[in-house]
């Protein structure tokens, strides 16, 4: 069953055009990885996906509904989550306080605030401090918590390995894992090539914001991927 | 030209009106200077047109000489006035700033009106004013307002088109950025700072010489920088002919809504708050920019393109390293 | 003795003075937002209280505290939900100022028009003269009810934004506008409440205010600039802070009174230039 389904999407920051013509799949249960460089258009494909980008042209299609269009606050409501690049905590919160704004949209489903802390148990130990007070790999937790505990259909996690050390990385990339097997399908935004195409299922790569590439993940070879990646 | 000829053409009171509104016109130049190129919102500017008065009433009086001979005296007060007041004004930003420089407009207010050898709360005439032949008044008081208004504008385009006006406009658009590539933010605002002092001080010296009585009262009352802002504002903030459309309208509404209404001034500027209400929430760049369309061309083209977003972007992160900002508190160290 | 009365009364009052700022604290932390036309609300409201004392006039004017700060909490969200809130998204930190500005002007010059230019009065009888003991200082029960209250509002709003969902809520829009919206939160409508709740505790500091002294439709500028100043001092978005800062200003306000008569607010403008010079980042860091 196709849970998310974008036909043609082109998107624009005033009058310059970072997207064009993006077509992308998520088939329910799957895990697809979209991988591309720094600027490439994956954050701007992300936020047009969840209602932050006014200004797009293109269809979009959600468990069936188009969100296109759709104010975030709407979308939010139907199942779609995303952990923001650079994690975007609230400060003024503390942690447990910012795992429970994820859950003023909660969907029925496993999640709640006790599983979350089954999955990151450092954050039980650190509920009460600020998210500034935590190292960059936790601060990701508490991202990656905050959007669970709203049950999601669809988790987007935007570079969510990004600046920290490879250990750190395993266990945010092991929780994945959990996380689907819980029943949510997963985009992957990464700059890092290897690992987001290791935990997908298929991978898109965008490069100037345009498709470069689409298939299996098992199936791309690491030329074929360089070339998308780079245009080379 | 035609003011030249103006005082043997029409009558004192069209006169008294015409000079009424340049110098208006000049101090709207000012505020422009201040909000449109340097982005400093100053809601205390009323300070310097008292200040720029109060200079030329006590030291003609104290001088005994004619008020226009000491006239250069009010802009040079309210330079130096304008420069110490920078020093600490310039910690606070943004709003911060704009009621800052009110405070200090009230303070001013206050410290004269307890002085009773600057007349106290009642204020001074101006008997000097005696020592200037009574058929010249009017037409001097006129010539002087139109030369002012005149030196305002195209000294203010003079000075955009020099380097500090390149520096200015930079540092509206985008004080980080403008800083990120060396520009001298703190420099610049404070040149733009002094020079509206100056203009405005010499403007309200002029002004009140035409009703020869100066009091606390009226002389920092806060509606002399509502009148600029609301000018500036419908008119288009941050062009030079701007205020020029602003201080027309705003002279022909005033006509309009006294004149043939009958309304008193209360309604005069409810109506005009509302219009400027108005223009913020549908058209925040003023009419200028609308006329200009249908004139087909700018009259003064000093008129800045602001960045496209993608520079601002590329701006933006080259500055990051240079100040980090917190969120909400508009006070900022005095390195600028 | 009279010194020690003087500086007393000036915590005392020093209290509203926190209360006059801490509705102005509330929404610039939030939206970043300077109301300019706060002001001009205090006054309104004091003379919403003049007009309901006028048709009720067995009532006390304290107790006329609830209905007005309701008034004013519905006027605060009109005037966030019709007008700032379509200024708060654009880029320019300038708009939000020039509209409630222009805002200030219409309302002044409305209230001009409506209620005249004389000088008015809140009555509260014989509760404005009584005083009572403490120790050996003669202090008046109305500050001391004025402080309690103060005391009590600041207290509740502390417990509102860090204990409840809502107090969660806001403080998240605060920090991230945006992102709020990804949890369904509608940053308008968060604002729309704030602003609401700004007012009304404006409003109440308006009605004691107008207890104390008189006021007229040109002292919405006074109890601007006040209120700014206890923001400013008390170190830009925190409470207590705004408190302490309000404090302070009644301080030196009475005690400049003792010995100038004819001050008005000049000595406590001038604490506050004193230390915007000296301290820009306010006299109290205190943390929200």
């Amino acid at each position: 069953m196709t849970l998310l389904d974008v036909q043609a999407l082109d998107a624009f920051y005033g009058d310059f055009q970072a997207l064009f013509g993006v077509t992308l799949r998520v088939d329910a249960g799957e895990t697809v990885a979209l991988i591309g460089a720094n600027g490439a258009g994956k954050t701007t494909f992300l936020k047009s996906l969840v209602g932050l980008l006014d200004h797009r042209r293109g269809e979009i299609r959600f468990a069936g509904d188009t969100i296109a269009g759709e104010p975030a606050e709407r979308i939010s409501r139907l199942g779609l989550s995303l952990v923001p690049e650079g994690r975007l905590l609230f400060p003024s919160l503390t942690v447990e306080e910012n795992l429970l704004m994820g859950a003023l949209n909660r969907r029925p489903g496993a999640w709640n605030l006790a599983r979350v802390y089954e999955l990151f148990p450092i954050l039980r130990e650190r509920r009460r401090q600020s998210p500034n007070a935590l190292s960059g790999g936790q601060q990701h937790m508490v991202a990656i918590g905050r959007a669970l505990m709203s049950n999601p259909k669809l988790l987007l996690c935007d570079e969510i390995s990004l600046g920290l050390a490879p250990l750190v990385v395993d266990q945010i990339y092991e929780s994945l894992g959990r996380i689907r097997a819980e029943g949510a399908s997963i985009v992957l935004v990464e700059q890092d090539v290897k690992r987001a195409a290791g935990a997908a299922d298929r991978v898109y790569c965008l490069l100037k914001g345009r498709v470069t590439l689409h298939g299996q993940a098992r199936g791309l070879g690491l030329e074929q991927l360089s070339r998308a990646y780079f245009g080379t | 030209m035609a003011l030249v000829a103006a005082p043997w053409l029409v009558g004192e009171g069209a006169q008294r009106f015409l000079s009424e509104a340049m110098l208006m016109l000049a101090m709207a130049q000012m505020w422009n200077l201040l909000a449109g190129y340097a982005g400093l919102v100053s809601m205390g500017q009323q300070v310097f047109v008292g200040l720029g008065a109060y200079c030329l009433f006590f030291s003609s009086i104290w001088l005994k000489v004619a008020p226009f001979w000491v006239l250069p005296l009010a802009p040079l007060l309210c330079a130096i006035v304008a420069a110490i007041v920078a020093l600490f004004m310039f910690r606070l930003r943004e709003a911060y700033f704009a009621i800052g420089t009110w405070v200090f407009s009230e303070v001013v207010s206050l410290m004269i009106s307890k002085t009773e050898r600057l007349g106290g709360e009642r204020g001074v005439g101006l008997p000097t004013a005696r020592l200037v032949d009574p058929r010249w008044l009017e037409p001097l008081t006129f010539w002087i307002s139109a030369a002012i208004a005149v030196a305002a504008v195209f000294g203010t385009w003079a000075l955009l088109r020099s380097r500090v006006g390149l520096g200015l406009m930079t540092v509206r658009d985008n004080d980080v950025a403008a800083a990120s590539i060396g520009v001298d933010v703190w420099r610049n605002r404070f040149i733009a700072f002094v020079i509206a002092a100056a203009g405005c001080g010499l403007a309200g010296a002029v002004s009140f010489t035409a009703t020869l009585y100066v009091a606390p009262g009226f002389a920092f009352d806060p509606n002399w920088v509502v009148a600029m802002m609301i000018i500036v504002i419908i008119g288009g903030i941050g062009t030079l002919e701007g205020p020029i459309v602003g201080t027309i309208i705003y002279f022909a509404l005033r006509e309009v809504l006294t004149v043939v209404f009958g309304l008193s001034a209360g309604w005069y500027l409810i109506g005009l708050g509302l219009v400027a209400i108005a223009a913020i929430l549908f058209e925040p760049d003023g009419l200028w920019p609308l006329i200009r369309g249908r004139l087909g061309g700018d009259w003064l083209s000093v008129r800045r393109e602001p960045p496209t977003p993608v520079m601002i972007a590329v701006a933006g992160t080259a500055a990051e390293g240079v100040r980090s900002s917190s969120p909400g508190l508009g006070v900022t160290r005095s390195d600028g | 003795m009279i010194w020690v009365e003087t500086i007393v009364n000036g915590i005392l009052y020093g209290g509203l003075y926190g209360l006059l700022g801490v509705g102005l604290a509330l929404i610039v932390g939030v939206m970043r937002v300077v109301n300019l036309s706060h002001g001009e609300f205090i006054v309104l409201s004091a003379f919403i209280g003049v007009s309901l004392v006028g048709v009720f006039p067995s009532v006390h004017p304290l107790v006329l505290l609830l209905p007005v700060a309701v008034i004013a909490f519905a006027l605060g969200f009109a005037l966030q939900a019709v007008l700032i809130n379509r200024v708060v998204t654009r880029p320019d930190p300038f708009a939000a100022i020039l509209l409630t500005f222009g805002v200030a002007v219409v309302m002044r010059n409305l209230m001009v028009e409506i209620y005249g230019a004389d000088l008015r009065h809140l009555q509260a009888g014989r509760l404005a003269q009584a005083s009572t003991g403490i120790g050996s200082l003669q202090v008046g029960v109305l500050p001391l009810l004025i402080l309690a209250l103060s005391v009590v509002l600041f207290t509740a709003l502390q417990l509102l934004l860090t204990r409840t969902r809502f107090g969660r809520i806001v403080r998240a829009t605060a920090d991230h506008r945006d992102v709020v919206r990804l949890m369904g939160v509608n940053p308008g409508r968060v604002y729309n409440l704030v602003m609401g709740l700004s007012l009304a505790l404006a409003s109440v500091a308006g009605m004691l205010l107008a207890i104390r002294a008189s006021f007229s439709p040109y002292s919405g500028v006074e109890r601007l600039l006040v209120s700014f100043e206890v923001v400013v001092l008390g170190g830009l978005g925190t409470f207590w802070g705004a408190m302490l800062g309000g404090i302070t200003l009644g301080v030196a306000e009475l005690v400049g009174l003792r010995l100038d008569p004819n001050a008005g607010p000049l000595y406590a403008h001038l604490l506050f230039l004193a230390g915007v010079l000296l301290r820009p980042n306010g006299l109290f860091r205190v943390r929200t």
